[in-house]
């Protein structure tokens, strides 16, 4: 269940030190710019860990998660305070059940979010998975067509299960990149980015940012000033630590002050956040699209449609000639 | 071909071993075909087998479109293995895959069918309901008396709160129900049937025991394990399921009920038609003609 009310972010108290530091510094950074709440959106395929990804962030056991239980029904928002920063994380039911889209899970949703600000998307999908497919490039059009293009520029693509051993023939750098790759490319096709902008994305996230793009539908002018990055996450009590007691990945990097630090980042945008109206929620209104060529074309026909034919009519009339038996 | 693989000695004395033993008992070859979705390891899955890399497996390419069948030779006994591609699709069944597969097996007889899945799956829903109904449609019920449920990246660490082996438990439970219903089991059934679950790390870092074999979590050696389990499997007393063309085509509309039709065609003659014709006929009879007609 939703806590309704704000508690004190406790859970910081268990982290190592190191990682304790990193995030206060973060949270003082969000602080300068005068911003001292923070909504995030974690979205995502059905068991991917996004509801233990929240709970590592949060550093308590706030979110049911379970091998083998079902989808948590209903989205769950999470707040945390500390020193005057209150910290929101919103944990939502997967999207994709048995290969289809839950639209109703979709709508649940979004009348969640009615009248919330979101600063930042967390796209969580696993990084020990092979394939992308359609499925993926329905979830992100889905998320586009939810919440508008806009929240691309506010998305941090997740992969969790990150202390993977990946395939024998790739390292861990190759295979993230291949991973990140494929998994870009789906969200540009769905995004529809132009090809001058795709040509920008030639680094490592963009591949998975060619997903999402093609999800979001970008114009590729677009792309040039959007590039998404990616976090990689391992919940996992068995995760390597290092000498400071802070969980990392293979690579070496501590991925908790990481992953805070990337969303920081991207809180920290220009652009402002999503607010979640009931317009947004609404959608285009087909009724009122073009509705100012409605009195345009009636007018056109009154005056250049239906004036000649009754003068054609009338002429038909005065020409008539009558029969004698009439 | 020669079954020449790069298996530590003792591992392949186990399989000479066990080449003799189906040999003693006049099996000359087990077909294995191996069905599952896409991504999950079929193709490793046949490459550890086998001992080379046979199939081509990568991360990320796509599935092979074409099944394919891989065939060695030991001391005259012939292991078929048929590699196919996975038929789910971006949450559908493929059923031209379907199709593809079976007409390649036409004429061939399956031993053992492996059903691989992924031991680090956290779900199990209707889409391996629908690819259990898929198989049983296409090649009968029976089939699943000839089946191992196969988890690859069976060198897996458990969620937090679960040992290896309570997961293992659960997630070999939950996908051997949704097996059970889609084979659609009668209840007396089940307690004949128990489909057995085979382990496989087809990753280079599987760790080693002493021996230098290749071991699971939890101390087994996974390759000859696998191969007892197909052995133990190809041995059972019923026949093996044989691929012909009316098990392709499936049941015939057509043909069922098909001796009903003369049955009501002659009760609706003598008990139906026959009585309406005489109340016609009465009504004829009783009929008062006006005076004008």
């Amino acid at each position: 269940m939703a806590s309704q009310f704000t508690r004190e972010w406790s859970g910081i108290q268990q982290f190592p030190a190191a990682t304790q530091d990193k995030l206060l510094e973060l949270l003082g950074r969000l602080k300068e710019k005068k911003k001292d709440k923070l909504t995030i959106l974690v979205m995502g395929k059905g068991a991917v860990g996004k509801s233990s990804t929240v709970n590592s962030i949060i550093g308590e056991r706030v979110v049911t998660t379970g091998a083998f239980q079902s989808e948590a029904p209903r989205p769950t928002m999470v707040s945390r305070e500390r020193s005057g920063f209150t910290l929101n994380i919103i944990d939502t039911p997967g999207i994709v059940e048995a290969g289809y889209i839950n639209d109703q899970a979709l709508e649940i949703i979004k009348r969640f979010l009615l009248n919330k600000t979101i600063d930042v998307l967390l796209y969580v999908d696993r990084l020990d998975a092979y394939r992308v497919d359609t499925l993926d490039l329905q979830v992100v059009k889905a998320i586009t067509k939810s919440f508008g293009q806009e929240i691309w520029r506010r998305v941090i693509v997740v992969f969790t299960h990150a202390q993977l051993s990946p395939l024998d023939c790739l390292s861990y750098d190759e295979f993230l990149a291949k991973r990140s790759e494929s998994l870009l490319k789906v969200v540009h096709s769905g995004a529809r980015f132009k090809k001058q902008d795709i040509q920008f994305l030639a680094k490592r996230s963009e591949s998975l940012l060619k997903v999402v793009h093609s999800g979001a539908r970008f114009k590729k002018q677009d792309i040039q000033n959007i590039s998404i990055p990616v976090g990689l996450v391992e919940n996992s009590g068995r995760c390597k630590k290092n000498e400071n007691d802070e969980k990392i990945l293979p690579n070496g990097t501590a991925w908790i002050p990481s992953i805070v630090e990337t969303i920081t980042k991207v809180a920290l945008t220009e652009t402002k956040g999503i607010v979640v109206d009931q317009k947004l929620i609404d959608g285009p209104d087909p009724n009122d699209k073009w509705k100012l060529f409605i009195p345009l074309i009636l007018a056109f026909q009154v005056f250049f449609v239906a004036q000649p034919i009754l003068r054609a009519i009338k002429n038909d009339v005065d020409k008539e000639v009558k029969p004698s038996w009439a």
